[in-house]
């Protein structure tokens, strides 16, 4: 049994690096910059006229990025094109990396990129050194030179570098003291264009950036329970979850249960009655149910019985009422009791369709076996045959339905979530993905598929245990 | 649903014949070719175009028309260029049944009309007979526009999943752990191939796929990348071709494709479907139709994939594969001309339930907010729980999505009972 486990175990692993892999990849391609948003306001953005602006603003930004660890190498190694330089990922701020990899993307040549960025860099440094009777005139340089740094497209860059001439062209006083080191951007661009080395990216280059990356850090740090912070409210994702986990999974584990216990007796009954009235409407009424929607199911059972319009306010609307926030776990479960009614309804019925034809199939395959046969003809009592010799042998695929049904449930229960408003994984998966709240909808995503690997484990273990044969082969 | 007990792989004609016994399924493949008719010729079903009209003596054909148009094959006449149809003074006209389009906006019976409701019409010719949303959409112009939304979904998703399932599948079961034997330069070189051709293909071309992406004419980058990563594959195989003079490069060895491609099943398996396509297509910003099918088919390929490979495990060791093979026949042509013929039947199970929870996921993504611009019955259903009074807006779409469902659970259900027992 031992080495068994162990087996089971062990071809789990490589399992979830995988998944880790894709949710991480997926986390790598979301749209917008997660540290502005969590900065909230865009510190860029703010008004800056002394350098020390400019550097507490970058270092607010740096002091974010290193909060969420985007100031790593995503991953220990990399493919890139040579004319990409090994330590593009110290430009932390995003849009700038960015756009820096499109202007590698169009010249191929780093040493003069990286001249002309430091020019635009040197040029905003100046201006805001600047005395005040001459900042006053040079204010408009300001914002063509500030959107320099996110201009990718040639004509573009092309367009704000003459912007900045005319400006330069109108004042001389201006052209004294600013005009060297912003017309030096324009050179340094011009360098960028004229010397460009196309060929480099078509050379692959590897690189190895060690254990200090991005990737590393989430997943070990996901092992011991830390699942980073929350982009909407700085706080750990832990803090969103841990309430959501607890609503789902007693409203999952509830619906499953009640969903095993009355599937199992009414599969095993269609069986023995297989063939007779009461196995034919079963079988129909069981199809019926597997197809129905949930979330249709939700929407009508919400509108019919929650509400005041048809008269027939059964429950109490959607949400979970008022649960103090010092509640006892007791005291949670009966404020929301009656709000947890329909949706247990909703996760449940599907399971039960899924769960009792299984069952009836597992025990009409029974009760054709020999040693059946065998106990009707010893005179054993009916219910006897069927329950103590048949039905202990069909319970064994039965069990290892949880693998299935309970991701299932998971899944299903985020329509169910939205529909009732019961404040749950599901709920929040999906006011995660509405706030752009990244680390939340990832780790909810690691979560469920962790949930499904160990529903599978689970589902494995109790086959091998009550099922012998199953580990000697 | 599916429950594998001793399927029969049978010719088709004999499938079709055993199908048509049992009298549900029939009927649903009555109700499926009633929603397929409804698919195709929705346009005449509901539209605010007339079918035909007479105007100053000259016949037109708007609704055709406009499929010219949307080809880019026609222009409209200048008298049509106001939208709306009503106003016109037809000689003669005929409207469709239903006398608007999903996006027809009625402003004079905006705010929830009940079907049973008094509605502000000119005659019962345009009365609402499901009633109308918020804002005035027909519901009954809004089903017919989700019928061909859900039915394309489910097609053009499965049709996806179905090659990559069958495909893996049959590769699977056929050569098993030990069947696929490849010499090491050709996995070594294939290998690097596959580095490679992600380099040259994706990562080279970085900037200009982004900039395609941004400024359309994404679908010709894309192509020009595949072909240069077929064209370095070619020329990985090429070589191992060439080297394979050398005895110690040739030495042959067995690739598990069996054990990777469950592998890959089960880690696709073990993340939650919905929440995974959530993840996607809250990453890819926006969501069109055509992304939601074809995420749908990258993800659902999974349950095809095993029952191929179960299908062609039983097949392998049947006799007439051996008699094929003793006759030094190919791998590739047993695979091809002797195996896969006969595995074909049993997929259309799988298909058939696929579809059905192609159209159940799609609902359920649209139902949430995220489906994209068309018109889907999960987005009129998700309308309903925002006004709790409209029952209508519950109750057709929603039996929409189950009605369809259902009858593609019910067709692989029948198929299932075609395939299983003695002749």
């Amino acid at each position: 049994m031992f080495s068994y486990l162990a087996k089971r175990l062990l071809l789990f692993i490589p399992t979830l690096i995988l998944v880790s892999l894709i949710a991480f990849g997926l986390s790598r391609l979301t749209p917008g910059d997660s540290v502005t948003a969590y900065l909230q306001s865009n510190p860029f953005e703010r008004s800056m006229s002394k350098p020390n602006d400019l550097f507490n603003a970058e270092r607010a930004y740096r002091q974010a990025a290193e909060t969420l660890h985007e100031d790593k190498p995503a991953f220990y190694c990399s493919i890139s094109p040579k004319a990409y330089p090994d330590t593009l990922y110290k430009v932390v701020i995003k849009n700038r990396r960015e756009t820096l990899e499109k202007l590698i993307g169009q010249y191929g040549n780093w040493p003069a990129i990286q001249d002309y960025y430091q020019s635009i860099r040197t040029a905003e440094l100046q201006l805001l050194a600047l005395p005040d009777s001459v900042a006053r005139l040079a204010s408009p340089l300001k914002i063509p030179l500030r959107e320099l740094y996110i201009s990718s497209q040639p004509a573009a860059i092309q367009s704000r570098l003459d912007e900045l001439a005319s400006i330069l062209q109108k004042d001389s006083l201006l052209m004294a003291t600013v005009g060297g080191a912003v017309l030096e951007v324009g050179e340094k661009f011009m360098e960028v264009k004229n010397r460009a080395t196309r060929w480099q990216l078509n050379i692959p280059a590897f690189r190895w950036y060690g254990l200090d990356n991005q990737y590393h850090r989430w997943i070990s740090h996901f092992a011991v329970g830390d699942f980073g912070t929350s982009l909407t409210n700085r706080r750990p994702v832990t803090d969103k979850i841990s309430p959501a986990l607890f609503w789902t999974l007693l409203l999952n584990i509830a619906a499953i249960l009640l969903a095993f216990l009355l599937a199992v007796p009414l599969g095993v009954w269609s069986a023995v009655k297989k063939g007779k009235r009461f196995d034919k409407i079963a079988s129909v009424g069981l199809f019926m149910l597997y197809s129905l929607p949930a979330f249709w199911v939700g929407t009508l059972l919400l509108i019919f019985f929650a509400t005041r319009e048809y008269g027939m306010q059964l429950f109490p609307g959607p949400g979970l009422g008022n649960i103090s926030s010092g509640a006892t776990f007791w005291q949670k479960i009966s404020t929301a009791a009656p709000h947890l009614v329909l949706p247990i309804i909703c996760i449940t019925y599907p399971a039960l369709a899924f769960i009792s034809r299984q069952a009836r199939g597992g025990m009409v395959e029974v009760l054709k076996k020999d040693f059946i046969r065998t106990a009707r003809a010893k005179g054993l009592p009916e219910g006897r045959v069927v329950w103590r010799h048949g039905f202990r042998n069909a319970l064994f695929p039965v069990i290892t339905l949880i693998a299935s049904v309970f991701p299932a449930a998971i899944a299903g229960s985020v329509t169910i979530e939205f529909i009732f408003n019961i404040p749950g994984m599901g709920l929040l998966t999906y006011q995660s993905i509405l706030q752009k709240d990244w680390p939340v909808l990832f780790t909810i995503l690691m979560l469920g598929s962790l949930l499904t690997i160990v529903g599978m484990l689970v589902a494995d273990l109790l086959y091998a245990l009550v099922d012998p044969r199953v580990r000697f082969r | 649903m599916v429950e594998r007990g001793n399927l029969q792989p049978r010719p088709l004609s004999q499938l079709k014949r055993r199908f048509r016994r049992s009298r549900t399924a029939l009927w649903s493949l009555r109700v499926l070719y009633g929603l397929v008719f409804v698919a195709v010729f929705g346009d005449f079903i509901a539209n605010d175009k007339p079918i035909f009209c007479k105007i100053k003596g000259t016949l037109y054909f708007p609704v055709f028309k406009q499929y010219a148009v949307d080809l880019g094959l026609a222009q409209w006449p200048a008298e049509f260029y106001q939208n709306d149809w009503q106003s016109h003074a037809y000689e003669s006209v005929l409207f469709p049944p239903i006398p608007y389009a999903a996006s027809t906006i009625d402003p004079k019976n905006t705010g929830y009309k009940s079907p049973f409701a008094e509605q502000n019409i000119p005659s019962r010719r345009y009365r609402h007979w499901l009633g109308t949303d918020n804002i005035g959409h027909d519901l009954a112009a809004g089903l017919v526009a989700g019928t061909r939304t859900a039915l394309l979904v489910g097609l053009i998703a499965m049709a996806i999943a179905t090659l990559i399932g069958v495909v893996l599948g049959s590769l699977a079961g056929y050569f098993g752990d030990e069947g696929f034997k490849i010499s090491r330069i050709q996995v070594g070189l294939n290998l690097l191939a596959l580095l490679l051709a992600w380099f040259y293909a994706f990562r080279a071309r970085g900037f200009v796929l982004s900039e395609a992406a941004k400024n359309g004419g994404l679908g010709w980058e894309l192509l020009k990348s595949l072909t240069i990563a077929a064209l370095v594959f070619l020329l990985a195989n090429a070589l191992a071709f060439l080297f394979s003079k050398w005895p110690v490069l040739n030495k042959k060895i067995t690739l598990p494709l069996d054990l990777l491609t469950m592998r890959a099943i089960e880690v696709l398996n073990s993340i939650p479907g919905l929440l995974l396509l959530l993840s996607i297509v809250a990453v890819l910003q926006k969501s069109s139709l055509f992304h939601i099918m074809a995420i749908i088919g990258l993800i659902r390929w999974t349950g095809i994939a095993r029952f191929q490979r179960a299908e062609l495990l039983k097949i392998r060791h049947l006799n007439y594969i051996e008699a094929a093979r003793a006759m030094g026949f190919s791998n590739r042509r047993i695979l091809f001309r002797h195996a896969l013929p006969n595995a074909v039947s049993p997929v259309l199970i799988t298909i058939a339930f696929g579809i059905a929870s192609a159209i159940l996921l799609e609902s359920a993504l649209s139902f949430l907010g995220f489906g994209g611009d068309s018109a889907t019955w999960g987005k009129m259903l998700s309308e309903a729980r925002r006004y709790p009074s409209a029952w209508w807006l519950a109750v057709f779409p929603g039996g929409m999505i189950f009605v369809s469902v259902t009858i593609f659970n019910l067709i692989g259900e029948g198929l299932t009972e075609a395939m299983s027992g003695e002749n």
